[in-house]
């Protein structure tokens, strides 16, 4: 395999990393600020591809989409955390996991009334449709687009983690929730932020995902499983980990598929368990 | 729950059981349903001992009932072996892969432990995708052909023979995992459900116990995927994806987990639900999802808790 090859096959890892990381930052937030497992984190990702197909069959473009999409996501997340969710909050972690879990079933059976069974695909948007030529090396311009919005996405979290006071809350939550609460913070809102923002942010790699994969009912399940493997490794509640675990094994699919394209996926498993017999507790050490 | 009788085998759960898995072919339209309710029940069987005794929740029983499907098949098609001695090493390949696996789930607790088990049933999908030479990939392992119980004697072309070998099997599921409760060995792990610290602090090793118990719950899954060979002479693909971890997850929840009994109940009205609503509205898992909240919401026990609870209202009237 020539360095161009490899060089190819790395930069769509780090597109697909990039996205696994947008679409579990969300899971790992939500569970570090109120020790709440979301088993419909797949189904924003997974609506909000839907909502991207059906804004480019409408408007035939996909571009709206990328803004429309992850807002529609977030209010869907914001509605069933207000309508249901916030019902499990004094329950055990298992309810909650089974509650949402029925959620899931909820959306994708919904989605497949709508849509059918079968997968659709959705068009790369004209604008990205063209390739980049890098000194003899080309590459296709919508998936250096998903490694610029995706970089812009991380920076801005970053910042907003970081450098604002919401992010110093979720910050202190995560640390110390009951403290937080006794500041004088009203975790009701809080929690409905975190929320709609994690599920926008699963809505927005649903989207971003969905001209490069297509969409499918079952898409969420995916999802939901990949954003498992990576909190599994980057520990729930950390961001560097959820990036570094995310371009891990984004890296690996894209790497394993020109190798062994029936073994991509199952390759980010091996990966996972790999990596758990030798560091039980994940990438970041701590338990 | 009665704890008294729970601690007792064989008890009136046992009768019950029996006495279901003997009528069933009776009240039951079809003989193929009855077959069906059996071997989802043995499934469930698996998530309830783990729930309902340790508290664990596993939403990956269907990488073991994949794979016991996958041995099963696999000996009876390639190896000429007979179905009793093909379903007993399905079950200790399940249980062995179980150990594996729960040798890397149960060093970590609580949610991580719930996301490994799916983690783990994905891989075994995409294990069993990536060796179509093996499982036959997304055609599925065909050809399987109609063996004899054992020693060439009782063939199981014949519907009833084939019941009687998947409710004898079923039956002696339940009734092993009744006398595991029962003993002291079950009043461990319930101690573990109640409080793992304190369990830990008496002097157990959780681990091992809960090693023990994903153990023994992977081989159940793999006995109930080797039925669901015999029944079907054929292993789809769905016998090893998460769908199938989580119908003998919800099976269990619905039955209610406090008692082996709620596998059976929760496994019947799943599947008469899939066998008479799937042709008229091919979307009804949504009423599953309801009743599944409904059910983790208000009714903790299950179908079961919510029959005794009426059945109690029935008693207290009179």
């Amino acid at each position: 395999m020539s360095a161009q090859v490899l060089l190819f096959g790395a930069l769509n890892g780090i597109g697909i990393g990039m996205i696994y990381f947008i679409l579990s930052v969300g899971l790992t937030m939500i569970f570090g600020l109120m020790q709440f497992v979301n088993f419909a984190h797949g189904a924003f990702y997974m609506v909000s591809a839907y909502a991207a197909f059906a804004i480019a069959q409408w408007t035939g473009s996909v571009l709206p989409a990328f803004l429309i999409s992850p807002l529609l996501a977030a209010a869907f997340a914001l509605v069933s955390e207000r309508v249901l969710l916030q019902r499990t909050y004094s329950l055990p972690h298992e309810a909650q996991i089974l509650i949402t879990f029925a959620l899931a079933i909820l959306a994708q059976e919904s989605v497949t009334m709508i849509f059918g069974t079968s997968g659709k695909n959705v068009p790369v948007p004209d604008l990205f449709s063209g390739v980049v030529v890098l000194g003899g090396f080309v590459y296709p311009s919508y998936r250096l687009f998903v490694v610029a919005v995706a970089a812009a996405v991380a920076v801005l979290m970053w910042i907003a983690i970081e450098r604002t006071r919401f992010g110093a809350m979720v910050r202190a939550a995560a640390e110390n929730a009951e403290m937080v609460g006794l500041l004088g913070f009203d975790s009701r809102k809080v929690f409905m932020a975190a929320f709609a923002f994690g599920g926008g942010l699963a809505g927005l790699a649903g989207a971003l995902a969905a001209p490069l994969r297509g969409v499918e009912p079952l898409m969420g399940r995916e999802a939901l499983a990949i954003a498992f493997v990576v909190v599994i490794l980057g520990g729930l509640g950390s961001f560097s980990g959820a990036l570094l675990a995310a371009l891990l094994i984004g890296i690996t699919q894209s790497l394993m598929s020109m190798i062994w394209p029936g073994g991509a996926h199952l390759m980010i498993y091996g990966v996972m368990t790999l990596i758990l017999a030798f560091r039980p507790t994940g990438l970041m050490g701590r338990s | 729950m009665m704890p008294n009788e729970a601690l007792r085998f064989p008890n009136g759960t046992t009768i019950a059981i029996a006495a279901i898995l003997v009528t069933m072919p009776w009240i039951l339209p079809s003989l193929t349903l009855a077959c069906e309710i059996v071997v989802v029940s043995t499934g469930a069987l698996s998530c309830t001992l783990l729930l309902g005794s340790v508290g664990l929740l596993s939403f990956g029983q269907g990488l073991y009932f994949g794979l016991g499907a996958y041995v099963c098949a696999t000996l009876i098609r390639d190896f000429g072996m007979t179905a009793l001695p093909a379903t007993i090493t399905a079950v200790v390949a399940g249980g062995l892969l179980a150990a594996i696996a729960g040798l890397l789930i149960v060093r970590r607790q609580g949610v991580y432990f719930v996301m490994l088990t799916l983690a783990f049933a994905q891989m075994g999908f995409f294990l069993a995708l990536a060796f179509p030479k093996l499982t036959g990939g997304e055609n599925g392992f065909g050809n399987v052909p109609r063996t004899t119980v054992a020693f060439g004697q009782l063939p199981l072309s014949h519907p009833i023979v084939l019941y009687a070998l998947l409710a004898l099997l079923c039956f002696v599921a339940f009734a092993l995992v009744q006398r595991i409760i029962a003993s002291p060995f079950g009043t461990v792990l319930n101690s573990i459900r109640q409080n793992e610290s304190r369990s830990e602090a008496l002097g157990y090793d959780v681990r091992r116990f809960k090693l023990a118990a994903v153990t023994i719950a992977g081989g159940l899954a793999a006995l109930a995927g080797a039925m669901n060979t015999l029944m079907l002479s054929f292993v789809p693909l769905s016998a090893v994806d998460v769908e199938t971890s989580e119908r003998l997850l919800i099976a269990a929840l619905i039955g209610g987990v406090g008692s082996p009994l709620g596998a059976l109940v929760g496994a019947s009205v799943l599947s008469a639900m899939s066998d008479f609503l799937s042709p008229i509205w091919p979307r009804w898992s949504t009423i599953v999802a309801v009743l599944l909240i409904v059910t983790v919401l208000f009714l903790r026990d299950g179908l079961l808790g919510l029959g005794r609870l009426l059945g109690g209202a029935v008693r207290s009237e009179r």
